[in-house]
This record gives C-alpha cells, sequence and structure tokens, in this order.
C-alpha cells in the first residue's frame, strides 16, 4: 500500500510536470462549454449567414437545457473518447518499450501495484478533467438558456463518467497488451465505437456502449429502466479489464 | 562462505532458439562474479531471469540468507546495460524515488540520495533533470540507483563496455570498492575487466556455462604446458611449420599445434620432455628458430578455447 | 460584425472571453513546453504553426504525439 502510495504520487507528479494534468482540464472546458454557446448562437447565426434564399424563414428554436447538457454529452463521446484514448494510449507500452517498467518493476514492486497506479492516477485525471469539463458546460446552460435540473445533471455526470472510467480502463489494458501506443488508441477507440453502433443496433442487448445514451437520457430527466443494470455491467467490464491488464502485466516479459 | 544465490537447470528459449540453454549456477556472499562470455552467450538473459524482469521457462532460482524469505528484490541492486530513467526527474528525485520503491522512508530515501550522488559524484549535477545527462554520468547514476537501499546482491550488466576509457576506470574504481561492501555478480564480454575486479569467473557460452570457479582455481584447472615457437620466414621453415600445424607431422608428448599471432604455438603433456623432442626436430629438419618460449597457458587461452570451441570444455571438465 | 449587430454584443463578448483565455493559456502552454522540449517529432518551427494555427487540436496534437521524451 504504501509502495504503491509512492507509485500514485510519481505518477501525478509526471501528469503535472508533463501539463496533461493542466491541459486535459482545459480542453474539456472548452468542449463543454462550446456546446451551449453554439446552441444558443446558431438560430442567430444561421439568420444572419446570408445565403439562406430571399424571403425563407426558418425556425430553429434553442434547444431546452436538458438538450443542450445531452449534446455536450455527444461531443465527449466523439472528441473526448478520441482526446482520452491519445493522451493514455502509452502510459504503459512506452514505459515498457523505454525501459522505465523496468527500472520499477526490479525494486520490490508488484506488477498489480504498478498498474494499479497508473489506473488511479488516468481515473483520476479523467474525472477531475470531466468534472471541469461539464461543470463549464452546465454553467453556461443556466447562463444563456436556463436552469437544467440539477439532480439529472449530476446523475448522468455520474453515468457518463462511468463510460468514460471503462474507456480509459480498456486503453490502459491495451496498453499493456500493445507495444505500440497507436494501436493501444486504435483498439480501445475501435472497441468503444462498436459497442456504441451495438447500442443503436441491438438496443435490448445490455452491454456497456448503451451507457452514453442512458447519460444522455437521464440529463434531460428520463429515466431509463435498463440504467442499474446496465451500471453494473459496466462496472464489472470494467474491472474485468482491469484484471485482465493485471494479468498481462504479470505474465510480460521486461527489457 | 554463504551460499547467497542458488541457480538449478535455468532454460529459456524465445520461440525455437534458446538462449539459455539450462544452467547452474552458485554464489557465494561477500564474492565478486564475473560472468564472462561472448556476444550472445546468453548473459544478459540469465540476469534478466536473476532479477526477475524475464520469466524462466524452467528451472529455479533460490536466494538464501536470513531475511531473503520475504521479496527477494528487496535485497538486490540492479545496473541494467543501458539504463533509462525518467528524464523528467532531477538526479536527486530519482534516487528518492528509488530509495521509496525498495521501502526506504521518506526521511531515510533523501538521506540515502544524497550520501550515494556524493559517492558516484553527481551531487553538482544533483538538481539537474535526468534527462540531459551524458552518457556517463547516467550510468553513474544507475549505479547510485542499484545501491540506494543497500542490496546483499549487486547485479550489473556489462557495466564498463559502453563507457570510454576515462569512464571504465572510474567505474571499474567503484566496483573494486563496492565488492569489499557486498557481493557483486557483473557480466563482461572482457577478460581483463573480469580478471582485474572478480574473484569468481563464471564462463559462459552458447547458452550454457562451460567453466566457473574462483579465478586462481580456473587458472590452475585448465593450466596447460604449452611452447611457442617462431620460424624464420625461409620456405624450409616454413613448409614444416605448416605440415605441423595442420597435423600432418607429428611430435611425440605434444598433443596440438597451430598458428597464433605468427608463432606455433604447441599444447603438450611434458614440459620438458616436449620440450628436447622439439629442439632434436628443429636441428633434424634443419628450421631456423627465431625464438622458443616455454610456458603456461593463461586465463585468455581458456577463454578462447571457450568461445571457439563453443563450450566443449564443459564436457572435458566433468 | 454589423451582420450580427442586433445580438447583444457585449454579452457575447462575456461569454466568449473566458474561453479565449483558455485557449490562450493552451497555446502559450504548448509553445513553451515546445521551446523546452529535448526532441520533437518532426521539426520544431513544423510543431509551432500547427500550434498556433489551429485552435485548441493544434496543442493537443502536439501534447499527445508531439514530443519524444529523451530519457
Amino acid at each position: 500500500m504504501a509502495i504503491w502510495l509512492v507509485l500514485v504520487r510519481k505518477e501525478v507528479v509526471e501528469a503535472l510536470r508533463s501539463m496533461k494534468a493542466v491541459w486535459l482540464p482545459l480542453v474539456f472546458i472548452l468542449l463543454g462549454a462550446m456546446q451551449p454557446i453554439t446552441s444558443y448562437y446558431m438560430p442567430e447565426i444561421l439568420k444572419h449567414a446570408g445565403n439562406m434564399p430571399e424571403g425563407s424563414i426558418i425556425q430553429i428554436p434553442v434547444p431546452s437545457a436538458g438538450e443542450v447538457l445531452a449534446q455536450t454529452l455527444s461531443q465527449y463521446g466523439t472528441l473526448g473518447l478520441l482526446i482520452v484514448a491519445l493522451a493514455f494510449m502509452g502510459m504503459i507500452s512506452s514505459e515498457i518499450n523505454s525501459g522505465t517498467a523496468s527500472f520499477t518493476l526490479v525494486k520490490p514492486v508488484g506488477r498489480t501495484s504498478f498498474f494499479l497506479s497508473k489506473w488511479a492516477a488516468a481515473l483520476l485525471l479523467v474525472w477531475l478533467s470531466f468534472a471541469a469539463g461539464f461543470g463549464a458546460s452546465w454553467y453556461y446552460t443556466v447562463l444563456l438558456i436556463g436552469a437544467p435540473d440539477a439532480g439529472a445533471v449530476v446523475q448522468g455526470f455520474l453515468l457518463y463518467g462511468l463510460w468514460l472510467s471503462f474507456v480509459v480502463t480498456l486503453t490502459l489494458l491495451f496498453s499493456s497488451l500493445l507495444r505500440s501506443p497507436a494501436g493501444a488508441a486504435f483498439a480501445s477507440l475501435g472497441t468503444a465505437a462498436v459497442l456504441a453502433v451495438a447500442s443503436s443496433l441491438f438496443p435490448h442487448a445490455w452491454q456497456p456502449g448503451l451507457l452514453a445514451g442512458i447519460a444522455a437520457e437521464a440529463v434531460q430527466a428520463a429515466a431509463n429502466p435498463k440504467a442499474t443494470a446496465v451500471v453494473m455491467i459496466t462496472a464489472a467490464a470494467t474491472a474485468l479489464a482491469a484484471v485482465l491488464a493485471c494479468l498481462s502485466m504479470k505474465r510480460k516479459a521486461l527489457p | 562462505m554463504n551460499e547467497l544465490l542458488c541457480v538449478t537447470g535455468l532454460k529459456r528459449t524465445f520461440g525455437a532458439r534458446a538462449a539459455v540453454e539450462g544452467i547452474d549456477m552458485s554464489i557465494k556472499e561477500g564474492r565478486c562474479v564475473a560472468l564472462l562470455g561472448p556476444n550472445g552467450a546468453g548473459k544478459t538473459t540469465t540476469i534478466r531471469m536473476l532479477t526477475g524482469l524475464l520469466p524462466p521457462t524452467s528451472g529455479t532460482i533460490k536466494f538464501r540468507g536470513e531475511g531473503m524469505e520475504d521479496d527477494f528484490r528487496r535485497h538486490i541492486g540492479y545496473l541494467p546495460q543501458a539504463p533509462v530513467y525518467y528524464g523528467w526527474m532531477s538526479g536527486r528525485e530519482l534516487l528518492v524515488h528509488a530509495g521509496r520503491l525498495c521501502g526506504l522512508s521518506a526521511a531515510a530515501a533523501e538521506a540515502r540520495a544524497a550520501e550515494m550522488l556524493e559517492r558516484v559524484g553527481l551531487s553538482d549535477a544533483a538538481r539537474r533533470r535526468v534527462g540531459g545527462y551524458s552518457g556517463g554520468m547516467k550510468q553513474r547514476l544507475g549505479i547510485a540507483q542499484a545501491l540506494v537501499h543497500r542490496p546483499r546482491l549487486v547485479i550489473m550488466d556489462e557495466p564498463v563496455s559502453a563507457l570510454d576509457p576515462i569512464g571504465r576506470r572510474e567505474v571499474l574504481a567503484l566496483m573494486r570498492e563496492l565488492k569489499e561492501e557486498t557481493t557483486v555478480l557483473f557480466s563482461t564480454h572482457v577478460l581483463h575487466d573480469a580478471e582485474s575486479v572478480c574473484d569468481d569467473v563464471i564462463i559462459m557460452a552458447d547458452g550454457r556455462v562451460a567453466a566457473a570457479g574462483a579465478v586462481e582455481e580456473l587458472r590452475s584447472r585448465y593450466r596447460q604446458p604449452i611452447i611457442e615457437l617462431r620460424v624464420e620466414e625461409d620456405a624450409r621453415s616454413v613448409a614444416w611449420a605448416d605440415e605441423m600445424a595442420d597435423g600432418r607431422r607429428k611430435l611425440p608428448h605434444v598433443d596440438s599445434a597451430e598458428h597464433r599471432d605468427g608463432s606455433l604455438r604447441f599444447a603438450v603433456d611434458d614440459l620438458d620432455a616436449a620440450r628436447i623432442a622439439l629442439m632434436q626436430e628443429l636441428v633434424r629438419e634443419g628450421v631456423k628458430a627465431a625464438r622458443l618460449e616455454a610456458g603456461f597457458s593463461t586465463l585468455e587461452d581458456l577463454f578462447l578455447k571457450v568461445v571457439e570451441g563453443r563450450g566443449n570444455l564443459a564436457r572435458t571438465r566433468s | 460584425m454589423n451582420q450580427t449587430a442586433n445580438l447583444d454584443f457585449s454579452k457575447l463578448v462575456m461569454v466568449l472571453a473566458p474561453l479565449f483565455f483558455i485557449q490562450f493559456i493552451l497555446l502559450v502552454i504548448a509553445l513553451v513546453m515546445l521551446v523546452r522540449a529535448d526532441a520533437t517529432r518532426g521539426p520544431k518551427w513544423m510543431w509551432a504553426l500547427i500550434i498556433i494555427f489551429i485552435n485548441i487540436i493544434g496543442p493537443v496534437l502536439f501534447f499527445v504525439i508531439g514530443r519524444r521524451d529523451r530519457r
């Protein structure tokens, strides 16, 4: 436990020195804040775009607060996931490739501890960034559009946070399995994309891919009866991915 | 002297290729041991298995001695062949981190880090980022991080081969100091480095242990009387030398003859008898000797024999 | 700007100012890291252009793939 804390501390210091702990939240804030702003000004911008045929009247209603926050989540579902996967793709493989993992693991440090410290640091950073970004989105929504139901927003935040945690865990799993960081990003994004597509094709198959949609419904105060089950399944899948990553670390030959 | 490390039947294959083919070795506490062998002999693979980085295909590695029952890695320090450290840390931070990973408290790790930096001469660079260190500085930092927790066995993979002559001398001096305090195992492909620092040698070739023992013991065990003869360049002498070398001409008490460094080298069973036989032969055949020297084979001869003979010494030994 | 004249201009500035500020910070951090980097994938001037001229994505690209750690 004491050793694990030393490792976590090293990960946190590294995230601060490499500025990852700064730029990731900032990017999430930009992504989050942009959505309510575009939603609010879009009708105006279209009205003044000037390339509309003369006399055409387009009524684009400004969406509701809940809808705006749901759109924010879908932003995180594309660009957000991409950035998260890119940010953590090399967290394990680059240490193994360069030999710094060997430096750590010839010391009396368990390979499970090694993985768990990275997992904890990655989750901490992602939850922090997502909280900052979603908070910014919430703030701008209240400012420009109106106040959504706070309970619904928090529920949607927690649900979507779990989906992000699942994807981060996948990225770390693939980072421990594959030598190439790009391969890890590709594999984890690919898995997330397949699950997301599957969720619209087979809405009755309960799997983590449904969680993004459930979170988007939750912020609009629409409860999904499947929510509890999908949360359990996603949490279990996340834990499984972490266990697999630990096993892959344990069997690994290090340079 | 207590046995610190005992390895039996250690084997590692990569695909179909066996890098280490079942080796046995033992290291006694307080000794400085060289793992000597040509490139590709399996030294690095062996060391990676000893440090726990590479799981063996089969075989056992046992650390003995009191306090070794828990995680053996607490008691070993490892300097890899090409040390790589977190470039964003300062030298001091890296040593503190290494110490804490070995279970030292924050205060103890700080104190030890300062002490080790002083010892390897990096005190002035302690606050600089490791990423900006030169190769020699990284090597010294590597030694410091391997020693920070006072290990009972220090394992070094080719500690001097990548260094320039000055760095080499510094590190060899440090190793001589080190062997007074703890047990050291290091690999090298340079016999001279092994002879000048260590007490014991384990010679590896083709993934096997070809010979092992204390330097003096090996020297006497494999000591063979030899005669070196240099002849003039005239046609008669050269023809005679060639006939000797390829075995067409035989002499009593001479086991073998070969060309080496412009001389003819005879391995003999009885130095005096062979010398007389050889001199009579020289007179009889009218060969012009330029220089004749009698002596005994050195460790280098043994090493070369192992390297060229691909480990068949192991068979003659047993 | 006169096309959007009937928007509340001061409100627009108030809304966008923090975002521009964050973008600016991102850009500055990326440029500082670029200058201090030991090694980059590709020439530094290329990364400088990418960071300055591609909003948000430019700095992010530099952070995730631009730096090559010298260890």
